[in-house]
């Protein structure tokens, strides 16, 4: 049974159809790919995921079930995460707040001993991102790239994590951070068989994280394969190119 | 004019200060929550006032006095819940726009409401809580009981607000929320039971005010509207959704309103308040700590 499966997606925003009809499955442990030109619907496809656009039409099926009527909490609590392209953080708040607030929000129990134990993980999480020396500055203090750290850092204090959603997790960062972001993606699918689906448009992080790329254009999602395949697709070129190869060639 | 007269002067400023604090940080808290204002705000300090007279005259006398400040701000904590839950949340579901406007509206009519009961119900009537506590001496400087009880009080409050804010679990959840209100839902917050608790908090913030003064000012269905317009100025003077900058500015308007009266002319006392707010406004338009912007 996939994981995450999306059947008939489609999203209007008045007389625009941003998302239109799109179905795609996820199998659990996977690291996918999403990627296409800019307005080509992938963040308004990721906020449908998270909850925070309800659909127009289609559904979300999670671990066989409907999400579509979740709200966005609700679906932090069965384990999907999001995080996107520009962090949204508490930006007046520590790092190490920041941390704590998804550990706090989905912690089975609430108590003395229990929120030992989401401090005992939130530090083994910042030493794991490299973040434990700049815990206690707040989050405005911090660089662009330490933030993107940060936000998907928070994401893994998730109880339960299960599905992690990544919009632009490279976006504007340095090769360093990108690099320690790639290897915490690959060892947390690896060590904990978390599921990712990350946008991007930075097609070498793609091609060394995801097995299989979904490509979407104008809303619709038109081909889906490994870099390989969807590279050599004729759509996929159209659209990354804006013109057919005969086009081109005049 | 001798020095001990100016100190007393001035620790009468602070002492009006202290009690305007407690009411504008209500409404700087509603307003960083929700981004919204709530124009009813006058009418929960209102019910708190009401609240306490009932308590202290009717329930445990003047002598517990004290009891009616935690049941004010649970009966208003409780009915804030009731209004965020029925009537403002309808502006937070689906991608609505304008919510500000409908606030504004919802809180306006509420305002006329509740004030428009009091009468219903109270009569238009002034009544006084007796006094419950003997005039206290601050050094050489003499202060009337109840002032001096609704300063500890508001300490008190303000320090527990502190406290909540700065440790606890849930406090954490409200400042992300007000930094962050996608970014707070995206971390697994019910964002929609955390606005109930926020307004809930932020009015009841008034109805301590409003209880703790009940024996200052007298009690009757329009006694919000002065603190409620107070609070307004302190909160643009302190700069919008700072906390801190509203204890500042409520404590500076107390100050000029004290000194203001004494040096000018008492005649002009709320002259005077406007008169700051109108300088802060020309050399720092953003208010002495409000934020330059705020990110989405």
């Amino acid at each position: 049974m996939p994981l995450l499966e999306v059947r008939n997606l489609t999203k209007r925003f008045g007389g625009l159809v941003a998302v239109n009809d799109v179905s795609f499955s996820i199998e659990p442990h996977e690291i996918r790919g999403l990627i296409g030109p800019n307005g080509s619907g992938k963040s308004t496809t990721m906020n449908m995921l998270a909850g925070l656009y309800r659909p127009s039409g289609g559904d979300i099926l999670y671990q066989g079930k409907s999400i579509v009527n979740l709200q966005p909490y609700r679906r932090v609590w069965k384990g999907i995460m999001r995080t996107f392209q520009i962090p949204k953080l508490f930006r007046d708040m520590t790092v190490l707040d920041n941390m704590l607030v998804p550990a706090l929000a989905t912690a089975p129990q609430k108590t003395p001993e229990g929120f030992g134990k989401i401090l005992a993980q939130t530090e083994e999480r910042l030493k794991f991102s490299g973040l434990d020396h700049i815990q206690h500055l707040q989050a405005k203090q911090i660089s662009g790239g330490q933030s993107m750290l940060l936000q998907i850092a928070r994401g893994l204090m998730a109880n339960g994590l299960n599905l992690f959603l990544m919009d632009e997790p490279f976006a504007g960062i340095n090769q360093t951070i990108k690099d320690t972001i790639m290897d915490a993606i690959l060892e947390m699918n690896e060590k904990h068989g978390i599921t990712f689906l990350i946008v991007s448009h930075e097609m070498p992080s793609i091609r060394r994280l995801c097995q299989k790329i979904s490509v979407m254009h104008e809303g619709s999602l038109i081909a889906e394969g490994n870099m390989e395949e969807v590279a050599n697709n004729s759509q996929v070129i159209e659209a990354y190119l804006g013109a057919s190869h005969d086009d081109a060639d005049h | 004019m001798e020095f001990t007269h100016l100190l007393q002067y001035v620790l009468a400023g602070l002492v009006i200060g202290v009690i305007y604090a407690l009411m504008a940080v209500g409404i700087t808290f509603v307003h960083g929550m929700m981004k919204i204002v709530n124009w009813s705000m006058g009418e929960f300090y209102m019910i708190g006032g009401y609240v306490q007279y009932l308590v202290i005259t009717m329930v445990v006398g003047p002598s517990l006095w004290f009891l009616g400040i935690p049941v004010a701000f649970c009966v208003v904590f409780i009915l804030g819940m009731g209004v965020q839950r029925y009537l403002l949340w309808p502006m937070f579901v689906g991608e609505s726009e304008r919510r500000d406007e409908y606030a504004t509206i919802v809180t306006i009519v509420l305002m006329i409401l509740i004030r428009n009961l009091a009468i219903i119900l109270g009569g238009p009537y002034q009544y006084s809580v007796p006094d419950y506590f003997p005039p206290v001496e601050i050094g050489p400087l003499p202060i009337s009981g109840n002032r001096f009880m609704a300063i500890v009080g508001t300490v008190v409050i303000l320090g527990l607000f502190y406290f909540l804010m700065k440790k606890t679990w849930a406090g954490r959840a409200l400042r992300g929320m007000s930094q962050n209100r996608v970014g707070i839902q995206t971390a697994g917050i019910n964002v929609r039971r955390l606005d109930e608790i926020a307004f809930g908090i932020g009015v009841g913030l008034a109805a301590t005010a409003g209880a703790l003064l009940a024996p200052v000012f007298l009690v009757w269905a329009e006694s919000g509207s002065v603190p409620t317009m107070k609070g307004f100025e302190i909160i643009v003077i302190g700069g919008l959704g700072s906390i801190p900058g509203s204890i500042i500015a409520a404590l500076l308007l107390g100050l000029i309103e004290s000194l203001g009266s004494v040096f000018i002319s008492p005649a002009y006392r709320d002259l005077f308040g406007f008169a700051f707010l109108i300088v802060v406004l020309i050399f720092r338009p953003t208010g002495l700590m409000g934020e330059k912007e705020r990110l989405a």
